[in-house]
């Protein structure tokens, strides 16, 4: 953070604003998570339907991302310290924090989708597949006691970027519509796969260990005194500290020559080109970075729920990955957190939902593109220098 | 081989059955500015296309530099230093004005993952030093957008994006700029003061070369030391302006495509 | 390998390539008009399959019991429920979205498929189970050696491959036809010419969307069964063929169709121990195909002017 004098034109604070928005989306989503009778939680959506449009109206909005644009740093290490602050205060809830874990993981996996299809265009329909094998790998990995645990993770993003590797040739020499295809034909496949093999289970699944960290085994509860606390929080913990790791590297890479080039491989292949930017060296990355990202959330969740399926990583499973992407806004992180939140958290407190997520889901991509094609939080455009004086 | 900087040896492309280029051979020198004119379809950009590697000639071979590039991708000519713009402007809208003219010369800085992500003091020299560059090219062209650098490029009007467009091109140092319309969409005094700029860039650097296609008439008496003019892929005609404006050929050409 | 085996192979690669092929015109239809993908092909052929379905539960219902009637209330409810389906989908998702990016149109067409897929599991009656179609053509078969040439199925392959040849035919013969091309070829100049393009774009959805339905109606009576999920596997594999055979390219679709039951034959026979795993071999040379020919086996025109 640089001490520069700020113009007169600003607020001496220029992060009060965004930073109550912070707070009081902390303690909405622990009103959320705590309510238990379907009026509750329907209030509280009008609640949040309200205080959008309000905060539209008033221009709040525009004064939030002014601040949001002028202290990024502190804002986003408050956005963890209040998300923590959640965890910790909900720590004895086991569905609140699987709830959590589940939204966070969701969200790592939509950031590793948005390097692919909001970074560099490609879109790819098979995000569930490199989910699931990272869970997989999870499931296979942790029967072997020899591994230590931290690295089943980062095996499960290996092994996700090791099935990407017979899809290369194709995505780099496919554009639109037949790259779509691509990878719609290996979510299927890899589905398939699962269902008929025998070694992972067949359409039953499998178990998969809990996690371990430094012999500390994430499915005992930790005590502290006599407070009930339930063991999903080791699971919150760490996802909340996964994803703010693949966030902090999603926010660089956005503000990188590599993440110009992945905007300029989306926006126009031959321009790109024609400037010495290597279309395929950066779609391969894009390709191979995001997937490595699912594979790891997916590993994490895989140990998390304890039970996989492939009836848990179908093409409709897919296709709500995008949605997450698309409903939050191409390129946009804090979009997809929003969306992941709504997306995983609506039809687990709305029982009555439940049944209808997917149909409900589809309807409202549907609406968002046809009316909101950038998304409920569309994405800025860079900035190369957070917290420096924009004149230079 | 021969001592200029860019030489078209009997370059033929046809697209399917028809011949877009038809046995096109020409050179340009170091420093030259040349103009290439023809009417509409005449092969004018599908030279342009051939040479920056977007198609291969179906024949021919193209030197630069003394090597030969025939068919070289566009990333291996831009790094001959090759750069273009695009008569249909292709910026990307949705960036701003930096990272557009960035796109032009990223290339030439840290391209590792690590040095991206992880390990970033090259990468922030970087930013602050092109910062600086890319504000005095803009500085050049448009002097009010030079302290608005972070607007997005879909704001700004086209003959705006014209500049940038060339702001982009110059930013990584070219031996050759190949122009393609520049002054398409643009009054008298704007394309006046467009020319003036690019050869006010020329004028600092050593030695750069241009070859500028272009229906403005008075843009390529004033500017270019020598013309081609091409009429169905064929060089028709070769001189100064004053020499082909008279040429019988050309005036036919032109006043059959009419 | 024996002959009845072979050839039994050989008669289900051709049923299953029918049923490909029709669905995949649909999409090289679409593409032509519009450049774009309709990706909720396959769940409007599903829905098509269940009112054809539900048209014969009311026929048994007021007692129309002969099977030859039945068939043909069965097909003229469905092909004319789907065809008007696909047009009012033409007319008020994927027009209004004609000057959004191509991907776009394959999004919203995605999630349009998912919501037509889960509203017949949710609100069909009892949309989530499998329905039993009804075999409303004869049983007979034909027995040669120790291969039974199934009557239904030959009557199957004929119509439909009298269906393929039919709308060759409209669209090389007719004016409808010549107006499809022309709006393919080229959408203003169509415009000039006089032709209604937005009638044009209609017709053509519908008829994609029809013929869809046929296939749909056809994988009911050949397996005796249908469900809410049968749209999207039918509707991928329509898609890759239509893609391996180069979009818009009517032949192409056709090509594709065949050669991915082929896929699925070769692989069900290659690997008798692991019959399960034809799918898997089916679309891994999909990916493959893809590799080595990224616009498909007859390549569409490039248009990227620069």
């Amino acid at each position: 953070m640089t001490d520069i004098s700020l113009p007169q034109s600003q607020p001496s604070r220029p992060w009060i604003s965004a930073a109550a928005v912070i707070v009081a989306s902390g303690l909405y989503s622990w009103a959320l998570l705590m309510a238990e009778e379907t009026w509750q939680v329907l209030s509280l959506l009008v609640l949040a339907v309200v205080a959008t449009g309000v905060a539209i109206k008033t221009g709040f909005v525009r004064r939030v991302e002014r601040d949001w644009a002028a202290s990024e740093t502190r804002l986003n290490r408050l956005a963890f310290a209040v998300l923590i602050a959640l965890i910790l205060v909900l720590s004895g809830s086991h569905f609140a924090l699987l709830m959590i874990s589940t939204v966070l993981l969701y969200f790592v996996a939509s950031l590793g989708l948005n390097i692919q299809f909001g970074f560099t265009g490609l879109v790819n329909f098979a995000g569930a597949a490199f989910f699931g094998a990272g869970a997989y790998t999870a499931a296979v990995l942790g029967n072997v006691l020899v591994i230590p645990p931290l690295l089943i993770l980062l095996a499960g993003g290996l092994v996700a970027m090791a099935i990407s590797l017979p899809l290369l040739i194709p995505i780099v020499r496919t554009t639109g519509h037949y790259a779509a295809v691509v990878t719609i034909a290996f979510g299927v496949l890899f589905r398939t796969f699962l269902e008929v093999n025998e070694i992972l289970g067949g359409p039953q699944g499998l178990m998969v260990n809990s996690m371990k960290l430094f012999g500390w085994d994430f499915y005992n509860a930790p005590s502290l005194g006599n407070l009930e606390i339930s063991f999903y929080l080791n699971y919150a913990l760490l996802a909340a500290g996964l994803a703010a790791l693949v966030f902090a590297l999603f926010r660089r890479l956005e503000r990188s020559w590599i993440g110009l080039h992945m905007d300029a491989v989306r926006l126009d292949e031959t321009a790109a080109a024609c400037f010495g930017i290597s279309v395929k060296r950066t779609k391969i990355l894009a390709f191979l970075l995001g997937n490595v990202i699912l594979g790891v959330s997916g590993a994490l969740y895989g140990m998390m729920i304890s039970f996989i399926a492939p009836a848990s990583f179908t093409f409709s499973d897919s296709l709500l990955l995008v949605s997450i992407v698309l409903l939050g806004g191409l390129g946009s992180p804090w979009g997809g957190a929003i969306a992941a939140a709504i997306v995983v958290l609506l039809p687990e407190k709305l029982q009555l939902l439940q049944e209808y997520r997917f149909l409900l889901f589809s309807i409202l991509v549907m609406l968002v593109l046809l009316f909101r094609p950038e998304g409920i939080l569309p994405r800025h455009l860079r900035n190369f220098f957070p917290n420096r004086r924009t004149d230079a | 081989m021969t001592g200029h900087l860019l030489e078209f040896r009997n370059v033929v492309k046809r697209f399917g059955g028809v011949t877009a280029l038809d046995d096109f051979s020409m050179t340009l020198d170091q420093s030259e500015i040349l103009g290439l004119i023809g009417p509409n379809g005449s092969g004018k950009t599908t030279s342009f296309n051939v040479l920056t590697g977007i198609y291969g000639p179906t024949e021919g071979q193209v030197f630069f530099e003394g090597q030969e590039i025939t068919g070289a991708d566009p990333r291996a000519v831009y790094e001959a230093g090759i750069v273009r713009t695009f008569q249909r402007s292709r910026l990307c809208l949705s960036l701003s004005i930096y990272d557009n003219i960035m796109i032009g010369d990223t290339s030439r800085l840290v391209r590792g993952l690590w040095s991206n992500l992880i390990s970033r003091r090259r990468l922030e020299e970087q930013l602050d030093m092109t910062r600086r560059q890319a504000r005095d090219l803009v500085a050049t062209f448009s002097g009010h957008l030079a302290d608005r650098m972070d607007q997005p490029v879909g704001a700004l009007p086209m003959i705006e994006r014209r500049r940038i467009e060339i702001c982009r091109a110059l930013i990584s140092g070219p031996r050759l700029l190949l122009l393609d319309e520049p002054s398409a969409g643009m009054t008298h005094d704007e394309t006046h003061q467009l020319m003036d700029d690019i050869l006010d860039v020329r004028a600092r650097g050593e030695g750069l070369s241009i070859i500028i296609v272009e229906h403005e008439m008075g843009v390529i008496e004033r500017i270019t030391d020598r013309c081609i003019v091409l009429s169905y892929g064929r060089k028709i005609a070769e001189g100064t302006y004053a020499e082909v404006a008279a040429d019988s050929e050309v005036q036919n050409a032109y006043l059959g495509a009419d | 390998m024996d002959f009845g085996l072979i050839a039994q192979y050989l008669a289900n690669g051709i049923l299953l390539g029918t049923m490909y092929a029709l669905v995949a015109v649909g999409f090289t239809l679409f593409f032509g008009v519009l450049d774009v993908i309709k990706f909720s092909h396959g769940d409007v052929l599903m829905l098509g399959t269940f009112i054809g379905f539900t048209a014969w539960l009311g026929l048994e219902a007021i007692g129309i019991v002969n099977p030859w009637i039945q068939l043909v209330g069965v097909l003229l409810c469905s092909l004319a429920g789907t065809a008007l389906i696909g047009a009012a989908i033409a007319n008020w998702l994927i027009l209004p979205l004609k000057k959004a990016p191509q991907l776009n149109t394959l999004l919203i067409t995605l999630m349009l498929g998912t919501a037509i897929r889960e509203a017949v599991r949710l609100f069909y009656p009892n949309g989530s189970n499998p329905k039993a179609f009804p075999a409303l053509l004869p049983d007979a078969s034909v027995e040669i050696g120790s291969f039974a040439l199934r009557a239904d199925s030959v009557i199957l392959v004929i119509s439909g491959l009298a269906l393929i040849g039919a709308l060759n035919l409209v669209i090389n013969r007719t004016r409808l036809g010549l107006a499809i091309r022309a709006v393919a070829q080229d959408e203003e100049t169509a415009r000039t010419m006089g032709i209604n393009y937005t009638l044009v774009v209609l017709a053509t959805f519908a008829i994609g969307s029809g013929v869809a339905a046929f296939a749909g109606i056809m994988n009911g009576l050949y397996y005796n069964e249908i469900n809410f999920g049968m749209g999207l596997i039918l509707g991928l594999i329509g898609f890759s063929a239509a893609i391996i055979g180069g979009l818009g390219n009517l032949y192409g679709a056709i090509l594709g169709g065949f050669l991915f039951a082929g896929l699925q034959v070769i692989g069900a026979a290659l690997l008798p121990f692991a019959s399960a795993y034809k799918d898997v071999f089916a679309f891994a040379v999909v990916i493959a195909l893809m590799a080595w020919k990224p616009t498909g086996l007859i390549p569409e025109r490039s248009s990227d002017r620069v």
